[in-house]
């Protein structure tokens, strides 16, 4: 069987391993440009002079505080990410498996789609009013809870289908073993959607990462975060790709980093629902 | 038999696991969106320095529908992207979680790290790097395309191509979405049941067409619908690759909303075209609902 | 980068830009002066100045550099709140009416009664001053902002080839269009048009003017009534669009301010019409292949008529929603940043100033050649959409423009368009204005 399944995939392994040139070729391309001068980037040189003056420029100059965005972007990314995905599980489990009434789960779902599908664009001169009222512009505060309300509706839908894939039997017979609730919660619905909150905690880390439009209103110059720093090298006149390709690959490593290391949380989780 | 402790646990369970969810989206979702609603029906003036609101009904509207036609035609436009993207997006996020689905450890942690990429570097680095790699004259992809023997190719500037590129691009970027949650939804099959149908079906396609991709499909839906409200809010990868041009060849509906509500400050028309979008999404969700609810009872009376 | 190159007499300047700072000085009180401001190439040279000013002042500036993509968000949400995030705000000309005429700015001469626009500063068509009756750059009006970054379009040529081929400088349309044709060939392009929808307005606005035709009848005294589609017009945008086609350039509607920029520094270009804040960018040999061989010239005007160029720069204003001490520390910087002083050491750090006497100082310096040509087009400067509604008009008239230079429509009929569609645009905003005819 084990011969089936690899003959089977042939196809299959080599969209993958296309795909996977495809990205490592423009990735390879931006590390080496930013190590190269604006005018070799823009002559398209392959060999040329290897400088550092795009990293020195990110990371020592007067006008840059990289290093303090990527911390703050971290910071957000990370704790508005726990935040959206304990939000998001305990909900989906009550919406599939604990009988909410009708017009409950209708009226939840159905604004969080609304309010998804409207532009982020126009909200954000609102919010920008409502925390600047409340003596929270520029906070962390402002930030993360803008960047959970922003990913929740993605991230409830997403735990909604994977808790429904979870089998309702294994529920039930929590339920007529006498536990409550929360235990059944705790003791079999989470261990089992680990691979699903890895998965949507990956895209709702990312979407707060890459976040461009709520960080810009809503962030000071002490919290201003790596992709509104990143921004700034498109400027008015011209794009300096040295330096943005710098910028990029120094935010990128953190994130990468920060999605392997919860990678190996999907194995551990899996690994536990497989033995069931 | 449940305790009476148990009972107001559970009731207690029950409306604390929707409050965090509800509260949030009701203190930082309900003034925004009504505001947006509000801000369509009018129309705002700033004068020595304060605004002033004028109830104007549904001349936004009207507007949107008699006077905007690069908004029409950046709905057109937004329609071929959303279906086109999506559907390469799809088909090879599937393909490429089905093949990393059967690998384990190094390679498979390779695979995995590499495709996650795109979507960690931040849309307008995207934006940037490809409007550089696809240049007329200075580009990589020309460079590439030349040193084979092709004549250049004009990406951005030809308006009958422009579409493609900028579709292209966000399949680059966007297909790793699919990927990590079709990977993920293949994941959690139930391996009961392929060994169960081990002596009835015999081919790979057999097993994918009848057993893995009826068993998938709440997660490809979840994963289609997310991906096509997402495509229709496409923004970062347009401003810079093409700021919607050349000509309106790559206009699309949140472009048009960015330029009115935001860079004309024509907050009112801006939030008409916002909430006539949402409008025609809606219906096509719901006539889109229907007719799979009815597909489902058909079948099932068959 | 432009770095610090004059040090001749350096010290000299800096004693006396200090005694300059004192004679200036206010209220002593020490202010932490919040400024916005973009970043970009010349935000080197800024922060320099910032540097400066921080040493012969008590007051500090705190800077919030912020993505050029970003700034007309920010300044919105922090003028329109009831409380500032910014005592001073950098404006660009883009979108000025919108704040002028807002309300949001306080007048320099309420914080400092009798304060005027000192001699010698450029006023970029007036733009200093609004008046909200004309709505209307009335010179005349409030004075609501100094600016801190003179941004005008000047003709750069590449000397080198200009020497090669014994060209000289063209005065005329005629003779660029000459000039275009004798420097193409196969490997350069005679000239580059910046026709991408989002600048064309700005490239064509100087061959419109000095062409004698004009977008609107009278905008110094608030009469907008259309005139872009009369013969003038109709020549200057068929003269646009022969120097495209002459140029050698195969899609000049796909080619932005980057991509322009990116052919002059490649070496692929041999003539265009640029924004001077390049200069220092092509001019950087990390930056360029062809630094130390680019001129600068005025743009050429049709013969017997006045020459014209665009101008782009950046105004610095004070809002109203901080406190009065904030404001006042605001102003003390504005009025430090454009003395003759500031403004020498501006230009040396690689700034582009806001001055016009400055040529005399760095005479006989190379590296400084721009000046003359800088002056010479900041001073027949003007603002293309000097309105309230100038991005609506911008995209209205833009989109036509660009589909007439792909060759979608005629000039004719793209001018006719692009007329009709501002006056409805104005016409719907409430401005009392003749309709155009017809070409």
């Amino acid at each position: 069987m084990r011969h089936a399944m690899k003959k089977r995939f042939h196809p299959g392994n080599l969209v993958a391993w296309g795909y996977a040139l495809l990205i490592l070729g423009p990735m390879v391309w931006i590390l080496s440009n930013s190590f190269k001068r604006q005018i070799d980037i823009l002559m398209g040189t392959s060999f040329a002079p290897m400088t550092l003056v795009n990293y020195k420029q990110l990371l020592f100059s007067r006008q840059s505080d990289f290093l303090e965005n990527l911390a703050n972007s971290g910071i957000v990314a990370v704790i508005s990410t726990v935040i959206v995905l304990a939000i998001a599980t305990l909900a989906a489990f009550t919406i599939v498996r604990l009988q909410p009434p009708k017009w409950a789960v209708w009226l939840l779902l159905g604004w969080a789609l609304v309010f998804h599908m409207l532009p982020t664009l126009t909200f954000v001169g609102s919010w920008y009013v409502m925390y600047s009222n409340a003596g929270l512009h520029g906070t962390y505060t402002a930030l993360i809870l803008t960047q959970v309300v922003h990913n929740l509706p993605t991230t409830l839908f997403l735990m909604v289908g994977f808790i429904m894939a979870i089998p309702n039997e294994l529920v039930q017979a929590a339920r007529l073993d006498g536990c409550s609730y929360g235990q059944v919660f705790a003791r079999i619905v989470l261990p089992l959607s680990f691979g699903g909150m890895a998965a949507a905690g990956a895209l709702a880390f990312i979407s707060a990462w890459s976040d461009f439009a709520i960080a810009l209103n809503l962030s000071s110059r002490h919290t201003m975060t790596a992709p509104v720093a990143i921004a700034t090298f498109a400027q008015e006149h011209e794009v300096r790709y040295g330096a943005m390709a710098a910028a990029s690959v120094v935010s990128m490593i953190p994130a990468l980093v920060l999605i392997l290391f919860g990678q190996r949380y999907v194995i551990r989780g899996l690994m536990a629902g497989a033995v069931k | 038999m449940q305790t009476t402790s148990t009972g107001r646990r559970n009731a207690v369970w029950r409306i604390g696991s929707l409050l965090p969810a509800a509260l949030l989206l009701v203190v930082l979702s309900i003034y925004p969106v009504f505001n947006l609603i509000g801000l369509s029906l009018s129309e705002v003036h700033w004068a020595d320095g304060q605004s002033a609101s004028t109830f104007v009904g549904l001349d936004n509207y009207r507007t949107v529908f008699a006077d905007q036609p690069v908004y029409w035609a950046g709905v057109r436009n937004t329609i071929v992207f959303a279906v086109l993207a999506v559907t390469f997006q799809m088909l090879l996020g599937f393909c490429m979680a089905l093949s990393v689905q059967n690998l384990k450890g190094v390679p498979r942690a390779i695979l995995t790290a590499i495709f996650l990429l795109p979507i960690v570097i931040p849309p307008i680095v995207i934006g940037a790097m490809w409007r550089l790699l696809l240049g007329r004259d200075f580009g990589m992809v020309n460079a590439l395309l030349q040193a084979v023997g092709l004549p250049a190719v004009d990406f951005l500037g030809n308006p009958n191509i422009a579409l493609f590129s900028v579709i292209g691009v966000d399949v680059w970027h966007w297909t790793p979405f699919v990927f990590l949650l079709l990977l993920t939804g293949l994941e959690s099959l139930d391996q009961e049941v392929f060994d169960a149908a081990r002596f009835d079906v015999t081919s790979g396609w057999q097993r994918l067409r009848y057993i893995t991709l009826p068993l998938m499909l709440p997660t490809i839906i979840i994963t289609l619908g997310l991906r096509l409200i997402l495509s229709f809010k496409v923004f970062d990868e347009i401003y810079l690759l093409t700021g919607g041009g050349p000509g309106t060849s790559t206009e699309v509906i949140n472009f048009s909303i960015y330029r009115t509500f935001f860079a004309q400050d024509n907050t009112g028309l801006g939030a008409a075209m916002s909430v006539l979008t949402l409008g025609a999404v809606a219906v096509l969700i719901v006539v889109v609902n229907g007719l799979v609810r009815l597909r489902r009872r058909r079948e099932a009376k068959a | 980068m432009l770095g610090f190159h004059h040090r001749k007499g350096r010290w000299t300047r800096r004693l006396l830009a200090g005694a300059a700072a004192l004679a200036l000085a206010g209220p002593a009180s020490a202010e932490e002066i919040r400024l916005l401001i973009s970043q970009s190439p010349w935000l080197d040279a800024f922060i320099a100045m910032v540097d400066e000013y921080e040493d012969q002042s008590d007051n500090t500036i705190a800077l919030d550099v912020t993505p050029f993509g970003g700034m007309v968000e920010k300044t919105r949400n922090s003028l329109r709140a009831d409380s500032g995030s910014y005592d001073l705000l950098a404006l660009n000309s883009a979108a000025l009416a919108e704040f002028y005429a807002g309300g949001f700015l306080q007048p320099l001469d309420a914080i400092e009664p009798g304060l005027t626009v000192p001699e010698n500063v450029l006023t970029f068509g007036d733009s200093t001053h609004w008046s909200a009756e004309k709505k209307a750059f009335d010179p005349a009006g409030q004075l609501l902002g100094l600016p801190i970054n003179g941004n005008v379009q000047v003709l750069y040529y590449r000397k080198d080839l200009y020497e090669a081929k014994g060209l000289k400088a063209p005065e005329t349309w005629e003779e660029l269009e000459a000039n275009t044709k004798a420097l193409k060939d196969d490997k350069t392009y005679g000239f580059v048009t910046r026709g991408a929808k989002d600048s064309i307005l700005y490239n064509f606005t100087p061959y419109l003017f000095s062409n004698g035709g004009a977008f609107f009848k009278d905008p110094a005294n608030g009469d907008y009534s259309v005139v872009l589609n009369n013969a003038q017009g109709l020549e200057a945008l068929e003269t646009y669009m022969r120097l495209a086609k002459e140029s050698g350039v195969e899609n000049p509607g796909a080619v932005a301010q980057a991509e322009l920029i990116q052919l002059l520094a490649t070496g692929r270009a041999a003539q265009a019409i640029g924004v001077i804040a390049a200069y220092a960018s092509l001019n950087d040999p990390s930056n360029s292949i062809v630094a130390g061989k680019i001129g600068t010239a005025l743009i050429p005007a049709k013969a017997g008529e006045s020459h014209s160029s665009a101008a782009g720069h950046w105004m610095a204003s004070i809002p109203r929603n901080v406190p009065a001490e904030k404001q006042a520390a605001a102003l003390h910087f504005l009025k430090w940043f454009v003395t003759r002083d500031a403004q020498i050491d501006y230009v040396a750090a690689g700034g582009v100033p806001v001055r016009s006497d400055l040529a005399d100082a760095f005479e006989g310096d190379e590296t400084f050649d721009f000046l003359p040509a800088f002056s010479a087009n900041a001073a027949v400067s003007q603002m293309n959409m000097p309105l309230v509604e100038g991005i609506e008009l911008k995209d209205v008239i833009s989109l036509e423009l660009n589909r007439a230079l792909i060759g979608e429509i005629s000039a004719k009929d793209a001018l006719n368009s692009a007329a009709q569609k501002a006056n409805d645009v104005l016409v719907k905003a409430g401005y009392t204005v003749t309709p155009p005819g017809q070409l």
